[in-house]
């Protein structure tokens, strides 16, 4: 085996088994999910989601996944935690985002696979890993422009013919430092 | 020895006054560091807790002001905090948060130091004498002692002792670990940090402050359901939350007299169901006897800080970092109650809901406390008014010399002023160099 085959996600790049549909449709998702937080059109991306009450909004604390168990992550939401969440945002007194944060994001280095999900039941599920970088002006208060990065996990399921976020993971590259609000979408 | 001065052109008294205090508090780089000199570098700070550090090797990172210093546990279990700085030339030994090291090896020259901070090896040591080997040990701050796990250190060699420093705030640490039915807590599940473009004692003020929860938590009070939204901007000081001056710069936010009065236990804890935590609740039966069990279970973790640094946050140890007359970080780590590990994973939810720069609560904190920060920089008004609720306190009949304000008051920023008044305005300032020599 060459060295970079022990790079997570490598035999994802050689050979996934996803249809050319599929890789299409998942990287659109992933791309899809990206502009609505970026944009905090908060409603259409809480829509990607799966209504199933252990969905997972996941940042954990630094740049290796903790065991949300034992240690504090910066977000750990289940789905009604991030109903909570959204509601809260649309409340219209979330000062941590009024107004929203400017952002835009670049998403790439995706890989994907099929997923081997036990409570999958046949249904198709997938797992997608992507890095980001997302350039936010915290226009709440410093106007710092601040300059995020990490690698997202998204397991995406079909749920009822359509495409579903199942479970969303960030790892912040500097989720293990003093870090200003993620009060918007990250 | 550099032996440093608070600076006499500022007059403390002039800008603390006891209804008002002036903004350049908040804004002042000179000011910042008279702080270190008569605050930070004085009296005693928390550095950690013994849990962080089970083993032997295992030590902390911290600042005690701009200090770096390391907090370390030797082989025989004692712990020591050292200068987190190479007693050669200075440069800093332990660049991770935490970690466990068999000896702490320096990077530019190799020195080594054991685990009680000898140096035990400088490579081409033959120059050196055994004198001078034992003379250039890691630097071991002045002072440190603990209560009930909780360290603390000053760099001051003279000065009130821990216990006179704690005061009645000892009964914040034991009101906290009798929540465990070991009365041991555990900061084992990590720090998270939190930044904020404004000064530490914004932060301070904020988090024993019973006005704001109505408008800067507006949406949290909105979105979500929590016992919070039936305890804020209360006014019967019998019945319901409170907010107390302990005297010495320690303050509280009581929600226990709204929790008492509800009768309930766990409205602490989101109003769980104790059918949900029964073995801790046997636990707590067995340590305590069911009535004190139950009480204890009521009243629930406090909300109140021990001056200048440490918040105890409820299910949360928080910890108040200066960095600069405009930067601080926030540190919070969930605590768990040793001997009840199924409430364990609640705690880490809890401090996860409320704290940090995800959180429901402190996200909006952060905001407020920076526009505060750049607000303070319009030097017109002068002053910023903390006379809410002045003459209205009651003494605390269960707790001698303590003091009673309606929550809505802002009794805790005066009694925060007081202290820090008294340890600003010198006279003759006293060395606060911060080697053991």
């Amino acid at each position: 085996m060459t060295e970079v085959s022990k790079l997570q996600g490598q035999d994802c790049l050689l050979e996934n088994g996803l249809s050319n549909d599929e890789e299409r449709a998942l990287t659109n998702f992933i791309l899809l999910e990206a502009q609505y937080a970026d944009e905090s059109h908060y409603e259409e991306w809480e829509a990607m989601w799966s209504s199933a009450p252990d969905a997972t909004y996941w940042v954990p604390r630094g740049p290796h996944a903790l065991d949300p168990e034992k240690h504090v992550s910066l977000i750990f939401d289940n789905r009604a935690r991030l109903a909570t969440r959204i509601r809260q945002l649309k409340t219209g007194y979330r000062f941590a985002q009024i107004p929203v944060s400017p952002m835009r994001r670049v998403v790439s280095n995706i890989v994907m696979r099929r997923s081997s999900n036990e409570d999958a039941e046949g249904a198709d599920v997938y797992e997608v890993e992507s890095n980001f970088v997302l350039v936010e002006i915290a226009v709440q208060s410093t106007n710092n422009q601040n300059i995020w990065a990490g690698r997202t996990l998204h397991r995406i399921r079909r749920e009822d013919g359509q495409l579903k976020l199942h479970s969303k993971r960030v790892l912040l590259v500097n989720g293990d430092e003093p870090i200003a609000s993620i009060a918007f979408l990250l | 020895m550099q032996a440093q001065t608070a600076n006499r052109s500022i007059d403390y008294r002039a800008l603390i006054q006891p209804d008002k205090v002036e903004g350049s508090l908040y804004t002042s780089s000179e000011i910042f560091n008279d702080e270190l000199e008569q605050i930070w570098y004085k009296t005693w700070v928390f550095v950690g807790h013994t849990s962080e550090i089970p083993k032997a090797g295992d030590y902390i990172s911290r600042n005690i002001g701009l200090q770096p210093v390391i907090m370390l546990r030797d082989k025989t279990g004692a712990i020591n905090v050292f200068s987190n700085r190479c007693a050669h030339r200075g440069t800093k030994l332990c660049n991770q948060v935490s970690g466990n090291v068999r000896a702490i090896v320096c990077p530019y020259h190799g020195w080594a130091y054991d685990l009680s901070g000898r140096l035990v090896e400088a490579p081409h040591g033959g120059e050196y004498s055994a004198e001078f080997m034992a003379s250039k040990g890691l630097a071991k701050l002045p002072r440190m002692g603990e209560y009930r796990g909780f360290i603390f250190a000053s760099l001051a060699e003279d000065g009130p002792t821990l216990d006179e420093h704690l005061g009645r705030s000892k009964a914040f640490i034991d009101r906290f670990v009798e929540l465990s039915p070991e009365q041991e807590i555990e900061l084992t599940a990590g720090w998270v940090r939190h930044k904020y473009q404004a000064n530490w004692k914004m932060l301070y003020e904020n988090d024993t402050d019973g006005y704001h929860p109505e408008f800067t938590h507006a949406s949290f009070l909105q979105a979500i359901d929590t016992q919070v939204v039936d305890y804020v901007g209360k006014k019967d000081m019998l019945t319901e939350p409170v907010i107390k001056d302990w005297g010495d710069g320690h303050t509280e936010l009581e929600f226990g007299t709204g929790y008492r009065h509800s009768g309930n236990p766990f409205e602490w804890f989101g109003r769980a169901s104790p059918s949900k935590f029964p073995n801790y609740v046997a636990a707590m039966d067995e340590k305590y006897g069911a009535e004190l069990s139950l009480q204890k279970m009521i009243d629930g973790p406090p909300h109140a800080i021990i001056f200048p640094n440490l918040f105890i946050a409820e299910l949360s140890v928080v910890i108040f970092e200066p960095v600069s007359a405009d930067q601080s970080v926030q540190w919070h780590c969930p605590a768990f109650f040793k001997g009840a590990p199924e409430v364990n994973r609640r705690m880490i939810r809890q401090a996860e809901g409320a704290l940090g720069p995800g959180g429901f609560l402190v996200a909006d904190d952060q905001i407020v406390a920076e526009r505060n920060q750049q607000g303070l920089m319009a030097r017109s008004p002068q002053w910023l008014d903390i006379s809410r609720g002045m003459g209205t306190e009651i003494p605390d009949v269960e707790n001698e010399g303590v003091v009673i304000g309606e929550m809505v008051s802002e009794l805790t920023n005066r009694a925060f002023w007081e202290k820090y008044k008294s340890l600003m305005d010198v006279e003759t300032t006293t060395n606060s160099q911060g080697t053991a020599e």
